[in-house]
């Protein structure tokens, strides 16, 4: 079982409260959606493996899903550091939150490992696709968020917690990103904080090294 | 020059004058600030620090800014001062102090706000403890210590501010130097304590990899306290933290718990544990470290969402600790009750092999007992007590709390109908085996009829026990399982080799137990007595036994005890049961029960409050034709009096004996009430049991009917409360079920009526319309013909007015006048 990935990802979801992290992070881990998700207090975790059938390599995703309510924001920044991944996102229906991106990109810029493969996803574009009342306009014109991304060096996708659409494409881009700068040299494998080789643990017993030929699931 | 003497004399103070403590304190603390030569700092550091303890206050309020100063500024630079800063803070804010009195404790925490008053200094201290000096972070480490030990959320809240803090912790955790990284373990129990948002960003940082590193490095649960510190990390790492239960699941750290216990986590189910793990040396140590090993397992089996796949391992593991090693009996007891009450495990298929102690060996040789089923082994463990019943005559605290564990463990097994099909099914003969050659006897049932006739308290608890295994077995039982209960019959009982021995042996002895003697003769027209029988004739021999006037007060008790458990196991069985009831009023049970509730000892109070109990029971749900009915019963009650059963009942209530029982611990020390005249504990830590939880918890949810029933009149059936109201509720939905069968029924027939009356009409139209169809097609044809014959007649006209048109033409070429028109019509007719 432990030899099934290649590598560990560690991911953060970020973004202002109320984008739909939590939803997104649900999608991902269990393909539901949750209505009604509580505000999340601190940082929930979940993980998930993804495939890059191009590379041959199979990678376990680790995400942390961070609280978006700003009195939670210094404990944030204390994973920012840790993360190989992070998923900056905002609502495309709602302006404010695709302006506070702004806010949220610099916070990462400035805690974070400068290698940090970033990528912004606009949330909730199902909502836009249904008529009112229980749609609601878009307010972020789709190339308005994709030139931004561009200048400032980001991936960029739609995507919708709810009908699932674009979220794991969302993971995969930023984890291709990430194997693309692994290969490039950037991150040195074992010695980013946010990246691991997948290998048994160096100071398990050596029953556990048996386990691990023995047990594949 | 002139101004330097002029700057000592005003430091020095007028000459000659004694300079007082304050005075020095004031000046030292004025040469903390940066102004002055950093080596003049560091003497002043050390000059306060030596102060400090004696002149907590001075020190405290003159020196504090100015220390914090020294710490933003120059620790980093010069590790003395900053050392000697740390400390001397250390003891200004100090608070466990045993030697100074009340005064200093309230001036460390004095300093303490004071130091706290903002977010800086906490933050300094976090960045320092980023610093790789020894000194510096030992005395940094020592110092958050106390600061946490005194204000621990202020602490927190500044911590999660911080931008070093969790690197620089993290940093502390895997520092080579054994003493710094102690230290940090301790450091970060408090930090982490009832902060899920302090305990999640550590674990994203590597906290549990960091403490598994430093446990193993330590030999596992051989090493130190550092090891059990650490343990005690990940358990508060984990409590109340799904988030980074979650996480740590996701990690390879999980099999290592049972390595960690030199259990194999992968051992596949048919195989027998290893001996390595079974049998292992233990002291102090190691039992604390297993035992937070343990408690970690259990924490993460108890978790309902997502369970994890180590969860057969972990289940097994714990199993095994309690039924087949020679781990300390604490640790036995904590693993039965740490496995998961909803306990969905194969314990029938499971097969252990318990071992035992050889003799004068002390603990140092071992011998390997039969394999059994888990099951077996599980109640064997809690009819006899550890190792076959090694110590079972003692009645340790310890022994009784591991096998009341088992007992419950059994209880949850058992909840589950089929399982409790099956274990009942273990206890009846074969199928077309003949009654008469009986099953070897199951040790459940043979510790249950064991005949009261000597008081041995090896044996008054197994059947104590017992009573309360079968108990769980009967209550909210089928029908099924209660019908397989009445018609248990035992074969008779025989008296093991010796009293203790339970149904084990040690192969290594060589030969098995001899087989049990063959059962006596019984005449045919005696049938074998049932279970349920033998047990009322039990019943009846206590009761006999306990009015002995030889026996010492600790037998009396003992016999009581005896009473107790029969007779909380006969309500549990009575209760909603006619036929059980009918078979123990057959018995004579009644007579004991009166006998027991005349009975007037002040002393006692229990035994005539459970006997008017159950004869409530039996005046319930006596609901069958026999020898005794509630006519029978009806008079003996008024006799006794209502308002003086009531009266009984209630006092059981108030027994400390009855109070004193929680859900999670039925042992009570011996004797309770701890005031008894005349009653001692044979040895230290003697317990005893009365009763269980759930029989606690049947008694508070019926008492009440019970009581009301009493008071029923004998031709008034169904008195209870709970069974009117449901007769009530059956009788309503019979009702109405029957209304709406009767409703049904006419529409039924409504419908066929009108089914009917539409399908003659239908078959009417039906042949109207094929008639007309005919019709309808007969004038079809009709009309061709005549168009056909037209058509003809037609053709035939035109012929003629042909031939006609040329007759004329001839007749006119022949000179023939020619009529214009009669003529045409002349010519036509002929």
């Amino acid at each position: 079982m432990s030899a099934s990935w290649n590598y560990v990802f560690k991911f953060i979801i970020t973004g202002d409260a109320a984008v739909g992290k939590s939803s997104i992070l649900i999608r991902l881990t269990d393909q539901r959606f949750l209505a009604n998700p509580d505000p999340t207090l601190g940082v929930e975790f979940g993980s998930k493996l993804i495939e890059i059938p191009e590379e041959g390599k199979v990678i376990k995703l680790q995400c942390w899903d961070t609280a978006g309510t700003e009195s939670f924001r210094s404990i944030t920044r204390s994973y920012y550091r840790g993360a190989a991944g992070c998923l900056l996102v905002y609502d495309v229906t709602s302006r404010r939150s695709f302006t506070n991106a702004r806010t949220w990109l610099a916070d990462v810029r400035e805690h974070a490992d400068p290698h940090l493969s970033c990528i912004l996803v606009g949330n909730k574009t199902d909502l836009c696709d249904e008529p009112a009342p229980a749609g609601r306009p878009r307010e972020v014109p789709t190339e308005e968020a994709e030139l931004w991304a561009k200048e400032e060096g980001l991936l960029f996708v739609e995507a919708s917690a709810k009908s699932g659409q674009n979220v794991e494409l969302a993971f995969e881009q930023a984890a291709r990103d990430i194997l693309d700068k692994i290969r490039r040299g950037v991150f040195d494998d074992d010695r980013s904080p946010g990246v691991k080789l997948s290998k048994p643990v160096p100071n398990s017993l050596s029953l556990e090294h048996k386990r691990s030929t023995t047990c594949c699931s | 020059m002139e101004f330097f003497s002029q700057t000592y004399v005003a430091l020095r103070g007028p000459t000659g004058a004694p300079q007082t403590a304050a005075d020095t304190i004031g000046r030292l603390s004025d040469r903390l600030s940066p102004a002055t030569l950093l080596a003049d700092r560091r003497a002043a550091v050390l000059a306060l620090k030596g102060l400090a303890r004696d002149c907590k206050q001075d020190v405290g309020d003159r020196a504090l800014p100015g220390l914090i100063e020294v710490l933003e500024n120059d620790a980093e630079v010069d590790a003395d001062i900053g050392k000697a800063a740390l400390e001397t803070l250390n003891i200004l804010c100090e608070t466990d102090d045993s030697a100074s009195g009340h005064g200093a404790r309230d001036l460390g925490f004095k300093h303490t706000d004071a130091v706290l008053a903002t977010e800086k200094a906490t933050h300094v201290l976090f960045t320092l403890l980023g610093d790789n000096s020894f000194y510096i972070r030992f005395a940094t480490l020592q110092y958050l210590s106390t600061l946490l030990q005194n204000r621990r959320q202020i602490v927190q809240a500044y911590f999660l501010k911080s931008q070093a803090g969790p690197r620089s912790v993290i940093a502390v955790l895997e520092d080579k130097r054994e003493i710094i990284r102690n230290e940090g373990i301790s450091m970060v129990q408090a930090l982490i304590s009832q902060s899920p948002d302090i305990q999640k960003v550590l674990a994203f940082e590597g906290a549990f990899e960091k403490l598994f590193a430093t446990i193993t490095q330590e030999h596992g649960v051989e090493g130190g306290v550092v090891v059990l510190e650490a343990l005690t990390c990940v358990e508060s790492l984990l409590r109340f933290n799904s988030s980074n239960h979650s996480y740590f699941r996701e990690t390879q750290l999980p099999p290592l718990l049972c390595t960690l216990l030199q259990f194999p986590p992968a051992m596949p189910f048919n195989e027998i544990a290893p001996q390595e793990f079974a049998l292992q040396f233990w002291d102090d140590n190691k039992t604390a470290n297993a035992a937070a090993v343990v408690r970690i397992i259990g924490m993460l089996l108890s978790t309902k969402a997502n369970p994890a796949q180590e969860v057969p391992a972990f289940t097994r593991c714990l199993l095994e600790i309690a039924l087949a090693s020679n781990m300390p009996t604490p640790i036995k007891t904590q693993a039965l009750r740490l496995l998961p009450t909803n306990l969905n495990y194969p314990l029938l298929e499971l097969t252990v092999t318990p071992y035992m102690p050889v003799p004068e060996t002390n603990g140092e040789e071992w011998d390997r007992l039969e394999a059994a089923s888990a099951l077996d082994a599980l109640v064997e463990l809690a009819l006899h007590g550890e190792y076959n019943g090694l110590d079972a005559a003692k009645r340790s605290k310890d022994g009784l709390e591991l096998r009341t564990a088992a007992v419950c463990v059994f209880e949850n097994f058992s909840r589950k109908e089929e399982n409790k099909q099956a274990i009942i099914a273990t206890m009846l003969p074969a199928e077309g085996q003949n009654p008469k050659e009986y099953p070897p006897p199951r040790p459940l049932v043979h510790a249950l009829i064991a005949p009261p006739n000597e008081l041995d308290m090896a044996l008054v608890t197994s059947t104590q026990l017992a009573a309360l295994l079968f108990s769980h077995l009967l209550r909210a039982s089928s029908s099924r399982v209660k019908s397989f209960a009445i018609s248990l019959t035992p074969p008779p009982f025989h008296i093991a080799p010796t009293p203790t021995a339970g149904a084990f042996f040690v192969p290594a002895d060589g030969v098995a137990p001899p087989a049990p003697p063959a059962a006596p003769e019984i005449d045919d027209d005696d049938p074998p007595q049932t279970l349920l029988q033998i047990l009322s004739e039990n019943l009846t021999l206590v009761s006999l036994a306990r009015k002995r006037t030889d026996n010492s007060e600790r037998e009396a008790r003992e016999w009581d005890r005896l009473f107790v458990a029969y007779l909380s196991l006969f309500s549990q069985w009575l209760w909603d049961d006619a036929i059980a009831v009918r078979e123990f009023l057959n018995a004579g049970g009644l007579s004991v029960l009166v006998e027991a509730i005349n009975q007037t000892n002040e002393a006692d109070s229990i035994i005539p409050g459970l006997c008017a109990f159950l004869l409530g029971i039996c005046y319930e749900y006596n609901r069958q034709p026999g020898e005794i009915t509630r006519s029978t019963i009806y008079p003996i009650i008024s006799r006794l009096g209502v308002e003086t059963l009531t009266g009984r009942m209630t006092r059981v209530r108030e027994d400390e004996r009855f109070k004193a029982v929680v859900p999670d611990s039925i042992v009570l020390p011996y004797p309770t009430p701890s005031h008894h005249p005349g009653l001692k504990p044979e040895a230290d830590g003697e317990g005893e049991i009365w009763f269980d939880w759930a029989f606690v918890d049947f008694w508070k949810s019926n008492y009440f009917t019970v009581q009301r029933g009493l008071g029923t009149d004998a031709d008034q059936l169904a008195a209870s409360s709970g069974n009117a109201e449901s007769a009530m509720l059956v009788a309503s939905l019979r009702e109405v079920i029957q209304k709406q069968a009767q409703e049904i029924e006419a529409l039924t027939s409504k419908l066929g009526a009108a089914s009917t009356a539409k399908s003659g009409e239908v078959v009417a139209l039906e042949q109207k319309l094929s008639s007309l169809t005919t019709q309808l097609q007969e004038s079809e044809d009709k009309r061709k013909e005549q168009d056909k014959e037209q058509e003809d007649l037609l053709v035939l006209l035109d012929e003629l007015s042909n031939k006609r048109s040329r007759d004329k033409q001839r007749m006119k070429e022949a000179g023939l006048d020619v009529s214009e028109d009669e003529a045409d019509d002349d010519e036509e007719d002929e």
